[in-house]
């Protein structure tokens, strides 16, 4: 790659590297990241080994996803005073998260990091992980890294040195935290997540796929709603990509928007890409082949407001990619869109499931009236060659609604510094499966669905404190926004404006109401903003 | 504990997990993602679940524990970290409007 910023090119021509313009590769890209490491970082690290396959200490006994690295230089910038341009980190982190990043499967159990979707309890974490590691911060964030027995232990060290008061806090003041830390849990972790692993060794290996292309793209924006749309990615220079994303709501507004993205690892997809004047940036993981891609679009602004987001590549191969909605009421005529690529051929959307008129058509999307007289069940939706199973879902009554998130903390801000934290909504209906019993394992998704919103007191103590008179409001599209930081005087002992709530979705189903809801906490800033929750 | 009466919401919190597996049980709970919720009171919840045990306003006594680090996930430590954090709001709960985060996510 040409060096792309003026320090950079100081560094190449002081070394005695020659660059032509154009004759980009990856190991040119490779070396000038090195060269920066060993200008940037050699005041604390050290360097041993062969100079074209050098050993970094400290580094080199890591493995991180692109975010991780980002985070690790980050705190290297804040806490260690390292000096380093934006370009010359961005290429840094782009070598060390090449070189030394998470194989797809690895990374798998945390996208939910990677892509900020982190309204959720994590789950089955080992408790002694959770005690003492996981009691700060997520369970992801140590989950995503690999390294060394030696190296997990050098990260407790930290931890006692940066963070003296942790030998104080419960669960750990009384028993001997270090030794625990340092011996067992540090331990257990260079087993658990290790440096070196077979499936590393074999995704280091493996041929990566270019992720240019049209891809068929469908997802949801808070306060838009779900949109389809057609993704061009062409490849940039600096092995980046420029991107366009074309297409529309649900309600028939249009979607534009373009950007750039970068390739990390081989199948990382990270972009900025600003949408109708709104900055958003996408996480996504291709797949193996390069054929498909999913994850996540959030604010630029607001990391917390985003949804799920997936690309498949059009390889001129026929493909349904979604229903919209996905869910057919039996015995009412809907109107259903089906959203796809190279589509051509017949329609059908399973037994018992009539095309009443098809309203538009086009090789990407067809816009019909449907209506079910069969079983209730998910049928697959077929347009000449291309079939998407499970597609479409056939109920006849609804009788559950879930609320996703079902565990969030919204923040107050606002008044200081600090932006409030917002948490955007959505819900899911069920209908009750064969055993006519809502909240059991046979239960019959159907997809999201439109929602009236409110909120209200979680329990008997939030009511008494009223909470749901001061933590916060909900919006007509699911979007919770808390209040003002600060004491308030109106409140208890000048409380903040903090509370537990339930969020309260109400989903109309042939005239009768079903309600679902999940549990808000609204909280006090978070004052440390890092890369990595 | 038996011959002690709980006067008020917060001593009767406590009175509920008064045996250590209950503590254990409580502590090991699981928040939502990027809370802290065990280090006695947590940031944003009480080792119970709920905000009755924290500090509030939290404005009110937030360098007493902001300097001892401890909530450095949440909270700048200004023992270490973050020395200046806060220099210029010397007291939180008058001049807390010109509280500021510390953001290490940027690009």
């Amino acid at each position: 790659m040409a060096p792309t910023n003026k320090s950079t090119r100081r560094t190449l021509i002081g070394s005695g590297v020659l660059l032509l313009a154009g004759l980009a590769s990856a190991s040119v890209q490779a070396d000038d990241a090195k060269q920066i490491i060993r200008d940037r970082c050699l005041a604390c690290h050290t360097e041993s080994g062969d100079a074209s396959a050098p050993n970094f200490s400290r580094i080199s006994e890591q493995r991180k996803t692109p975010e991780g690295w980002l985070f690790t230089i980050n705190r290297m910038i804040n806490l260690r005073g390292l000096q380093i341009s934006d370009d010359e980190k961005r290429e840094v982190v782009r070598y060390l998260a090449d070189t030394q990043g998470l194989a797809p499967s690895e990374a798998a159990p945390f996208r939910y990091l990677l892509e900020q979707d982190t309204n959720l309890v994590e789950e089955g974490v080992d408790q002694a992980l959770a005690e003492t590691c996981a009691r700060c911060h997520s369970a992801a964030r140590f989950g995503l890294q690999r390294r060394t027995t030696e190296e997990w232990q050098l990260l407790v060290n930290f931890h006692m040195g940066q963070f003296p008061t942790t030998e104080f806090h419960s669960l750990a003041r009384d028993r001997k935290w270090y030794e625990i830390a340092h011996d067992e849990v540090a331990v257990q972790l260079g087993e658990q997540y290790p440096l070196l692993t077979p499936a590393w060794d074999n995704w280091k290996q493996a041929v990566k796929s270019d992720l240019d292309g049209r891809w068929r793209v469908t997802g949801f924006v808070p306060g838009k709603g779900e949109y389809d749309a057609w993704m061009t990615t062409s490849k940039a220079d600096g092995g980046r990509y420029n991107l366009s994303l074309e297409g529309q709501y649900a309600d028939g507004s249009p979607l534009s928007g373009s950007g750039k993205a970068t390739v990390y690892t081989g199948y990382e997809w990270r972009a900025s890409i600003t949408i109708d004047g709104v900055k958003m940036r996408q996480v996504m993981a291709a797949d193996a082949k390069g054929m498909s891609m999913n994850g996540r679009m959030f604010l630029a602004s607001e990391r917390e407001i985003g949804g799920v987001m997936s690309a498949l590549k059009d390889t001129k191969a026929p493909a349904v990619v979604a229903v919209m909605p996905s869910y057919l009421r039996k015995g009412e005529s809907t109107a259903l869109t089906i959203i796809g690529q190279n589509l051509d051929g017949d329609i059908d959307l399973g037994p018992g499931v009539k095309v009443e008129k098809v309203l538009e058509r086009s090789d990407d999307r067809i816009h019909l009236m449907a209506r079910a007289t069969g079983d209730e069940g998910t049928q697959s939706v077929q347009v000449g060659a291309a079939e998407l199973a499970s597609g479409l879902a056939v109920y006849g009554e609804l009788a559950r609604v879930e609320v996703t998130p079902q565990n969030a903390v919204a923040r107050i801000g606002g008044m200081s510094k600090m932006p409030k934290v917002r948490v955007a909504y959505r819900a899911v209906g069920y209908s009750a499966g064969a055993d006519g019993k809502p909240g059991t394992e046979d239960d019959l998704r159907l997809g999201y669905m439109p929602a009236e919103w409110s909120i209200k007191p979680a329990d008997e103590m939030a009511a008494e404190e009223k909470d749901a008179e001061f933590a916060g409001t909900i919006d007509a599209a699911g979007i919770f926004t808390p209040g003002d930081d600060g004491p308030n005087p109106k409140r208890k002992m000048m409380a903040n404006n903090v509370g537990r709530l339930a969020v309260v979705a109400s989903v109309k189903d042939a005239g009768e109401a079903v309600e679902g809801d999940g549990s808000l906490l609204v909280s006090v800033p978070d004052f440390v903003r890092r890369v990595l929750d | 504990m038996k011959h002690l009466k709980s006067l008020n919401k917060k001593a009767q919190l406590i009175n509920q997990a008064v045996s250590p597996e209950e503590v254990e049980d409580v502590v090991a709970m699981q928040t939502v993602v990027g809370c802290t919720a065990t280090t006695d009171p947590g940031w944003e919840l009480d080792p119970f679940g709920g905000l009755g045990s924290l500090c509030q306003p939290m404005e009110s006594d937030l360098y007493g524990c902001a300097d001892a680090c401890w909530w450095p996930a949440q909270v700048p430590d200004t023992m270490h970290t973050y020395p200046d954090w806060g220099k210029d709001v010397a007291k939180a709960n008058e001049d807390w409007r010109k509280l500021d985060g510390i953001f290490e996510d940027g690009e």
